[in-house]
């Protein structure tokens, strides 16, 4: 494990917001090809910590390094481009825009010629357009979304809103995707589905996945290791065997049953 | 003395600075009457209400013609005395108002209710619309040139006032006064005296002085008032002021301890969760209207009857947009900040004109001066004074 | 080479569509020219207020001021330089309009730093603001003819400008459209739809939006050069808050987002007014009188017709045909309405002696229309549609592929 680069750092990442300190002193290592879960009742600080990577919040103190870089203050659109994308728990598609359009605006990012050939639209700017449209189509494919690449996102149903998130995440290609409960909502059947894709999008595409998830047969399933937050602290770090059987976790979040 | 440095160094007369400050205040209690109607429309319809400056005109006709109809207009009057009463600044009072909520509740039941399921903007720019449309029909059928104003004489307190000395005037140039007017009481005494007696050689040259130790006399006495720091308030602008504030009290009565003031609250907190736990909505909006034109509604009666301003049809644009600022300057939505908000917008105003003294030509850019301070207040309160700017989750 | 082709003939149709309109109007129809040029210079501000507020959803309600800035600063400069050179008045207007852009578009620089800070509503209130602070300065200054206006008289008569006004506002649509149809117009779209999932997606937001402002203003003060040089004579009342009303109300009523829209706005705004100035009775040539019992009957009237076509609108759910018959008979009994008011309305004697010109009566039909459409068709005329030919041919019925074949 030791030989694989570390992708993300998070040092005694600390952030308080008035009298709450909702994240305290959180500190995890993920190393390159990771399938990371985070886990913790509601309002333990996960997606706090995701805002924190993504640059949305400063940290009040500690430090966040990705790829050796602090990016702890950073401005998202910075973060994303250092090459670190996320989804959002409540969902976030551009709801007037067509799906292809959510996907071509994440893989803008990568575009190369200036506004100015947009403006006057030039043969450059038109190949471009072209061709960001066939990477977006071809990601779309992967998430089983292509069909419906013309209809306004708003229109999907919920199960393919997340998965359109998904998609439009990986246009931006990114080496760390941050997911945040990409499975809530979905029923079995989809939630299976997202985590082949999930795998898919690791063992074939080679990035680093950190996610949020509240069902447990999912992380449990999919993620190699796991952090526990609890009110803002880390409880446990390890394997989902070690996590499932650690007494502090069970108290805290799992409970007896499981 | 201090007065006399003062004044030296900043080219300023301090002796009216309390005095402005009182101009400031009644003008932003108006400003705050009206501001009151935006914040509270947009707090329950998060709607910008661009015709309610067009209520507050509608307001003010309606005392004029009140006023009219109780025997005071010119042709009636004729240039003649007619007593007054309070009762009839009552009734213009109640009609301004009454008039004002009914229009208020009949723009939103005819335009605005049918957007309510619609894009914001496109109810804003109906908005404008409405606001327009009120102008433009006003000009049609409203009597405006000449501008009519409401007359003097229905306020049976015109000449009444309030005097209050803050700073007394230097003591040597007071009783110097004192002695000169003793003087020429007393030659003036000594002239009719020899008026009375017919003496005819030195009456003329004895006239002739008199006169000038009158003057003389006259002369130290406006010194001394203009030393002196103090204000004057007509009986009109305290009845305003007192107005304002009891008006003012009995809409926090309202909306703080009355059923439908909690529903109020409840649908300018969270429309569609205060529809869903079986507040009547509708209803709630439409009262919100009729209280927030009534207070325009009030707030014009004052204007047009104790500032005397001239009636046009376009009256309640300027005023409208400065209360409008003033609503945001508080945090729209914020009922005490919408009176804050007035009340600074006021204060400012007045202190603009005044600091000309200092910035020769400042007094321009009075109507600018409420959008600096807005946009310097918005740049480090996103939210307005009062207002809570509220942090978007993510 | 056959994108340099088809590019070649587009402009070229372009610049001939502007000379042709200079020469027909100028020819033909010179009473319209001055109607011809500002319904140019609104299509301008309309499509340039569109990428402000409509592409890249900045709640921006000043727009005026930056119309105001172009026509000030060239008016200005001109009075001051032009007689020192020998460009000639047409490449004078030239020159004036990139010049007029320049200075709007630092003032939209300027105007859009807000933006970054405030949002909605907070961000509206602070561009009319900048719009009224901008005004009241130009008020206040002596060498820009302060509150009396200033004349702008450069060629000693107005110059031709049509030609000019329409390259500027295909010149405006052909940016906004080219934007739109490449990659590069999305993060615009994406900072209107959700701020903080575009930067997520890695979307330089402030620069985006100061972005728009400066394009949006820079053509608006482009439109108010041109004015100022064609028209003569600018004062800061010229440039009122109405003024930026109006140019918002294009926007929203064509669709907000639509370019096509917005221009078709612009123009019926514009002609709306205008053409109710110059009603007069085609016979006597007099100006036409509307007695005041019909004016009060007709308001009435259209309330009742509107108010049974919105219910007609919302409630009524069958097919096509029945629902349009309840359309006519709403119109039907708006009319009836008219009559049956009007003959009534006579036997008031106060409004029986009263009566209005067809012109007095501008500015109330415009706001009337105004209401009445946003309550029949909040979306706007076009929605978020826009302009191209496969739609036109679906309007008629035709297939695209059939209408090619
Ligand atoms: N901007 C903010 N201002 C104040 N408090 C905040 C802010 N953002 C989050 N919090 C608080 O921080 C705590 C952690 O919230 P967070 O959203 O990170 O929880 P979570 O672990 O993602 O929970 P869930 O499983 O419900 O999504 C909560 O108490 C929340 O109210
Ligand atoms: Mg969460």
């Amino acid at each position: 494990m030791s030989e694989k680069p570390v992708v993300l750092s998070l040092d005694k990442a600390t952030i308080q917001f008035g009298g709450l300190i909702a994240v305290n002193s959180v500190t995890f290592d993920l190393y390159k090809g990771d399938l990371f879960g985070l886990i913790g009742p509601n309002g333990a600080g996960k997606t706090t910590c995701f805002n924190l990577i993504t640059g949305v919040y400063k940290p009040t103190s500690g430090s966040i390094k990705f790829n050796g870089k602090e990016v702890g203050g950073l401005a998202p659109a910075k973060i994303a481009e250092m090459g670190i994308c996320r989804t959002f728990q409540n969902i976030r598609l551009f709801p007037a825009l067509s799906v292809l359009e959510n996907v071509v605006v994440g893989a803008y990012l990568r575009h190369k010629t200036s506004v100015y050939g947009a403006y006057t639209y030039l043969p450059p700017a038109i190949n471009e357009t072209e061709s960001l449209k066939k990477d977006a189509m071809d990601l779309l494919e992967v998430m089983d979304l292509a069909d419906m690449a013309g209809s306004r996102s708003a229109d999907l149903p919920y199960g393919k809103q997340r998965r359109l998130e998904i998609a439009r995440a990986m246009a931006t290609k990114p080496d760390l995707i941050l997911l945040d409960e990409p499975a809530a909502g979905m029923n079995p059947q989809e939630k299976e589905d997202l985590q082949a894709t999930v795998r898919r999008i690791r063992d074939e595409f080679g990035k680093t996945v950190l996610l949020i998830e509240h069902d447990m047969r999912f992380v449990m399933g999919l993620c190699e290791r796991i952090v526990v937050l609890d009110h803002g602290e880390e409880i446990a770090q390890g394997s989902p065997e070690a996590i499932r059987s650690d007494p502090k976790v069970i108290e805290a979040y799992l409970g007896e049953a499981v | 003395m201090l007065h006399d440095t003062l004044n030296l160094v900043a080219g300023l007369d301090f002796s009216i600075l309390p005095q402005q400050l009182v101009n400031g205040l009644l003008l932003g209690s108006v400003y705050a009457l009206i501001a009151l109607g935006y914040t509270m429309v947009y707090g329950v319809l998060r709607l910008i209400n661009f015709a309610h400056g067009e209520v507050f005109m509608l307001g003010s006709y309606a005392a004029l013609f009140t006023s009219w109809s109780l025997g005071f207009s010119p042709e009636a009057l004729a240039g003649q005395d007619k007593p007054s009463s309070w009762i009839n600044l009552v009734l213009m009072l109640v009609v301004s108002m009454v008039v004002c909520g009914l229009i208020g509740m009949a723009i939103e039941f005819l335009a605005y209710r049918p957007m309510r399921n619609q894009p914001r903007i496109a109810s804003l720019i109906t908005a404008i619309g409405v606001s327009l449309f009120i102008q433009y029909a006003g000009g049609l059928f409203l009597p405006q040139s000449p501008p009519p104003a409401i007359s003097e004489q229905v306020n049976p307190y015109r000449n009444e006032k309030v005097t209050v000395t803050l700073a007394p005037p230097p003591q040597d140039l007071v009783v110097q006064a004192k002695d000169a007017r003793a003087k020429a009481d007393q030659m003036d005494k000594a002239y009719e005296a020899a008026k009375a007696k017919g003496d005819p050689t030195s009456l003329e040259s004895m006239r002739q002085e008199t006169q000038a130790a009158k003057n003389a006399a006259s002369n130290l006495e406006t010194q001394v008032a203009s030393k002196s720091t103090g204000l004057t308030v007509p009986y009109g602008q305290l009845g305003m002021l007192l107005t304002t504030l009891v008006l003012m009290a009995l809409l926090w009565f309202i909306v703080q301890k009355t059923k439908t003031g909690r529903a109020m609250r409840a649908v300018a907190h969270d429309f569609d969760s205060a529809a869903l736990m079986g507040v009547n909505v509708g209803r709630i909006i439409t009262i919100t209207f009729v209280i927030g034109s009534a207070l325009a509604g009030a707030g014009a009666m004052m204007y047009a009857t104790v500032l005397r301003t001239p009636l046009t049809p376009f009256l309640g644009v300027t005023p409208g947009v400065k209360a409008f600022v003033a609503a945001v300057l508080g945090g729209i939505g914020n009922i005490p900040g919408a009176v804050l908000g007035g009340i600074l917008m006021g204060i400012v105003e007045t202190l603009v004109v005044w600091l000309d003294g200092v910035v020769p030509g400042l007094s321009g850019y009075k109507d600018a001066v409420a959008f600096v301070v807005l946009i310097a207040v918005l740049l480090f309160r996103p939210g307005g004074l009062l207002g809570s700017s509220k942090v978007e989750k993510v | 080479m056959k994108f340099w082709g088809v590019r070649g003939v587009s402009i070229l149709a372009g610049l001939g569509f502007a000379f042709g309109l200079e020469t027909m109007v100028s020819a033909g129809l010179p009473n319209i020219y001055r109607l011809v040029v500002l319904a140019g210079l609104f299509i301008t501000l309309a499509v340039s207020l569109n990428l402000i507020n409509g592409i890249t959803g900045q709640f921006s309600i000043g727009h005026a001021a930056f119309y105001m800035v172009g026509a000030y600063s060239a008016g200005f400069v001109s009075n001051q330089f032009y007689a020192q050179q020998s460009l000639g008045p047409q490449l004078w207007l030239v020159v004036m309009m990139v010049f007029g852009a320049f200075m709007a578009g630092i003032s939209g620089f300027v105007v859009g730093l807000p933006s970054l800070r405030l949002r909605g509503d907070y961000l509206a209130i602070v561009t009319l603001g900048f719009g009224e602070i901008l005004r009241i300065v130009v008020q206040n200054i002596a060498p820009l003819g302060g509150a009396y206006g200033m004349n702008v008289k450069p060629f000693g008569s107005p110059p031709k400008a049509i030609w000019i006004v329409w390259t500027l506002a295909m010149v405006c649509i052909a940016v906004c459209r080219n934007l739109l149809r490449t990659a590069h117009g999305l993060p615009f779209l994406a900072v209107r739809e959700d701020e903080v999932a575009s930067s997520a997606m890695g979307v330089n937001v402030p620069k985006t939006k100061v972005t728009s402002f400066v394009i949006g203003s820079a053509f608006a003060g482009a439109a108010g050069a041109l004015f100022a040089l064609y028209d003569t004579f600018i004062s800061p009342d010229t440039f009122k808050m109405d003024v930026s009303f109006i140019i918002l109300t294009m926007v929203v009523l064509g669709g907000t987002g639509s370019i096509t829209g917005s221009v078709l706005a612009a123009v019926a705004l514009f002609a709306i007014p205008e053409w109710l100035r110059t009603l007069q009775d085609p016979v006597t040539k007099v100006a036409i009188q509307i007695p005041g019992p019909s004016l009060v009957a007709t308001m009435l009237a259209v309330i009742v017709a509107v108010a049974l076509v919105k219910l007609i609108q919302d409630r009524f759910y069958g097919d096509k045909g029945k629902k349009l018959g309840l359309y006519v008979g709403a119109v039907g009994a708006g009319v009836a309405v008219q009559f049956l008011l009007a003959a009534l309305l006579k036997g008031v004697p106060q409004l029986a002696k009263l009566s209005f010109e067809a012109a007095a009566l501008r500015m109330v039909i415009f706001s009337a229309t105004l209401i009445i459409l946003m309550l029949l068709r909040p979306q706007g005329i076009l929605a978020h549609h826009e302009f191209s030919w496969a739609w036109v041919s679906k309007l008629f019925g035709r297939r695209p592929s059939e209408a090619n074949a």
